[in-house]
């Protein structure tokens, strides 16, 4: 099976803030007003993606600090970002 | 042309070029409220009359919620409702409204006008002004924070019931006192209605988001959920990109200082029963 992810990057939406706070993550989203609050997984994929790596990159890197499967990762970075998107939170770049 | 000058939250705003019409709906509405007109204004209204209906947002035919539209440029913000455009300088605060309006659509208008120039002004001197309902038992002050259908309005209601002092159910301020917070009143009321008058400031006791339940409790909640149900409930600046970021970082202030916890509640009056509790073990426990 390919399990090669697109070298796609991630940004913050130019639309929205981003912040951590105890381990979660906070977007402001200027457009409608409207905050979201994400888990510390979350926080964690969103700071690997500000740090311009590629959705294959987090995916490693969530595998080597959470001790999950790398199809189980690929599946929720996946869905969050997705997600992300659809709110505003995060434009691909 | 007259002039009027209103004063809440430690801040007074002068309105001039009021037409006689609209300065008696202004005055019916906000008058426990007015200042003498020697004392200097924080923020200056001019109200220019433009009587061209077509340059504003048609009145509409039938019931509705009355909503402004606005742009938030590098030096002013921009507004628009039905009847009425406006700028709010960000140095000054300095605000003109051009409108064609002299019935009671000018009263909606106004208000709806300075709910946004008040939580600029009082922003900028450490406030925030929140969408949320906020009572008092005559010692303490509590701030219940939510949107739309959260549950302000029946808070108020089953706090009215016993005898609580009701402030808003709509928008209140909350202003740095000190090493704390102080509770001030708006003159703003949603559907629980009420005119405006002074009510004088409480120190800010319990800062609560709202839950529907069938049973009273508190909950704490991590410090993420409670910046962003401050942030979420501060109107027009948590769509600003000029403020949000130091809208979120006095969210962050706020809640360090007086934890947000979150309310369940049923719609009888026991929420206060567990309020009036947990907050007095809360202060019992505070170094004297």
């Amino acid at each position: 099976m390919n399990t090669e992810l697109p070298k796609q990057h991630y940004r913050v939406d130019p639309h929205a803030r981003f912040r951590v706070l105890d381990g979660e993550g906070i977007f402001v989203l200027q457009k409608a007003g409207e905050v979201l609050v994400i888990n510390q997984v979350g926080a964690f994929i969103v700071e690997q993606l500000q740090a311009e790596r590629t959705l294959d990159d987090v995916v490693t890197a969530v595998t080597e600090r959470y001790s999950v499967d790398r199809a189980q990762a690929q599946t929720d970075a996946g869905s969050l970002i997705e997600a992300l998107l659809e709110a505003g939170a995060l434009a691909a770049s | 042309m007259s002039t009027l000058t209103l004063e809440f939250a430690h801040c007074r705003y002068r309105l001039t070029g009021l037409l006689p019409e609209q300065e008696r709906h202004v005055r019916a509405r906000f008058g426990a409220l007015e200042c003498p007109a020697a004392l200097a204004p924080d923020v200056e209204i001019e109200v220019v009359q433009s009587p061209e209906p077509e340059r504003f947002m048609a009145r509409p035919i039938g019931p509705v919620e009355y909503r402004v539209e606005m742009a938030y440029g590098e030096r002013q913000i921009a507004i628009a409702g039905i009847g009425f455009s406006a700028a709010i300088e960000r140095a000054s605060f300095r605000t003109q409204m051009q409108t064609c309006l002299g019935d009671e659509w000018f009263l909606s208008a106004f208000e709806n006008l300075l709910r946004v120039v008040a939580a600029y002004r009082l922003f900028s001197v450490g406030a925030l002004v929140i969408h949320s309902a906020a009572l008092s038992d005559g010692e303490r002050g509590f701030l219940f924070c939510g949107r739309s259908g959260a549950g302000k309005t029946t808070i108020c209601v089953l706090a009215d019931t016993l005898r609580l002092t009701i402030f808003s159910d709509e928008l209140n301020a909350i202003v740095p006192s000190g090493e704390s917070f102080s509770l001030q009143a708006m003159p703003f009321a949603g559907d629980f209605g009420g005119t405006p008058i002074r009510h004088p400031p409480f120190p800010l006791t319990g800062l609560l988001g709202l839950e529907h339940a069938l049973v009273a409790r508190l909950d704490t909640c991590s410090q993420a959920q409670a910046v962003s149900r401050i942030v979420a409930s501060c109107p027009y600046l948590n769509a600003d990109p000029m403020v949000s970021e130091q809208l979120t970082e006095r969210a962050v202030q706020l809640v360090d200082r007086i934890p947000l916890r979150v309310l369940s509640f049923a719609t009888d009056t026991t929420f206060w029963s567990v309020l009036d509790h947990e907050y007095r073990i809360a202060q019992a426990a505070l170094p004297r």
